[in-house]
């Protein structure tokens, strides 16, 4: 199984995908006000686009990929209902054609 | 961000506003500095030659040489919004034809992280001091100031002129030999 397949066969559930933007914009702000604060205090503004980078790298790598502690909540949908045989509604139709 | 590229997407998007308000942050922080300094300039040599100015029309003008000593300390001037400051020294004076004459005879670039601190001896100009007419011999009121302009990161570019500044005359005999 390649990373591709890996990346289209999971996904984050919902809740999954408020909490890696909520912790993304944190890691990036503490990221960027730390960076601020030793580029000032160093005189070395590159130094704070560094930190920066680095926060953005980090929160890459923690809230890109779905990971398992995104996909806790999963949506408990309901179950296949058994078809009836003669059933004329256009549902079951559709769905054959589209599988 | 139900996919790796949305939320690849909306992080990169983000990263770029958070440095972008850390920009505007750090050139707030430098917005009201005093970009000033003393430099004290003195010519050794002071000469005028007239002599054709091909680059014009041929006409004989006024050339002004001088060699001059440069004390400046421009370390305070450097802060995290300072790249480079770029200097330049300009003669200023009158003349019957102009009101007011203003010649760059001289500059240099300062990085981040050179020698700001400078002290030069005997500078021979880096561009010739042409007046456009004859009225630099006995001209008895020539100003050399230096000015700088100071290339931030970001906000606004400073255009400041150093306190402390040289005049001096022009001879009143044109000199004619080879130096």
């Amino acid at each position: 199984m390649g990373l591709n397949d890996w990346f289209n066969t999971l996904h984050m559930d919902y809740d999954g995908q408020a909490r890696a933007e909520k912790l993304s914009r944190i890691i990036i702000l503490l990221f960027g006000f730390v960076g601020f604060i030793w580029g000032y205090i160093i005189q070395q503004f590159s130094e704070t686009v560094r930190i920066l980078g680095a926060g953005f790298i980090l929160a890459a790598i923690l809230t890109i990929p779905p990971w398992p502690i995104y996909r806790r909540k999963p949506l408990s949908w309901q179950k296949v209902r058994p078809q009836r045989s003669g059933d004329s509604d256009g549902e079951g139709k559709t769905k054959k054609k589209k599988q | 961000m139900h996919s790796a590229f949305t939320r690849s997407h909306a992080l990169a998007a983000y990263t770029v506003s958070v440095l972008a308000g850390l920009t505007f942050a750090c050139f707030v922080t430098t917005a009201f500095r005093d970009y000033t300094a003393d430099t004290t300039i003195n010519t050794v040599t002071v000469l005028v030659r007239n002599v054709p100015d091909y680059s014009a029309l041929r006409e004989k003008n006024d050339m002004g040489f001088m060699i001059f000593d440069l004390k400046a300390d421009l370390r305070p001037l450097f802060n995290w919004n300072v790249k480079q400051l770029f200097i330049y020294l300009t003669a200023e004076y009158e003349t019957p034809n102009n009101k007011l004459n203003q010649v760059v005879i001289w500059d240099k670039i300062i990085q981040r992280g050179e020698n700001a601190l400078l002290d030069h001896k005997n500078i021979r100009p880096k561009y010739y001091f042409w007046d456009d007419g004859n009225g630099l011999r006995g001209n008895k009121n020539v100003t050399l100031t230096l000015s700088w302009n100071v290339i931030p990161n970001a906000g606004h570019l400073p255009n400041v002129v150093s306190t402390g500044n040289h005049q001096f005359s022009f001879p009143d005999e044109y000199t004619t030999t080879k130096m």
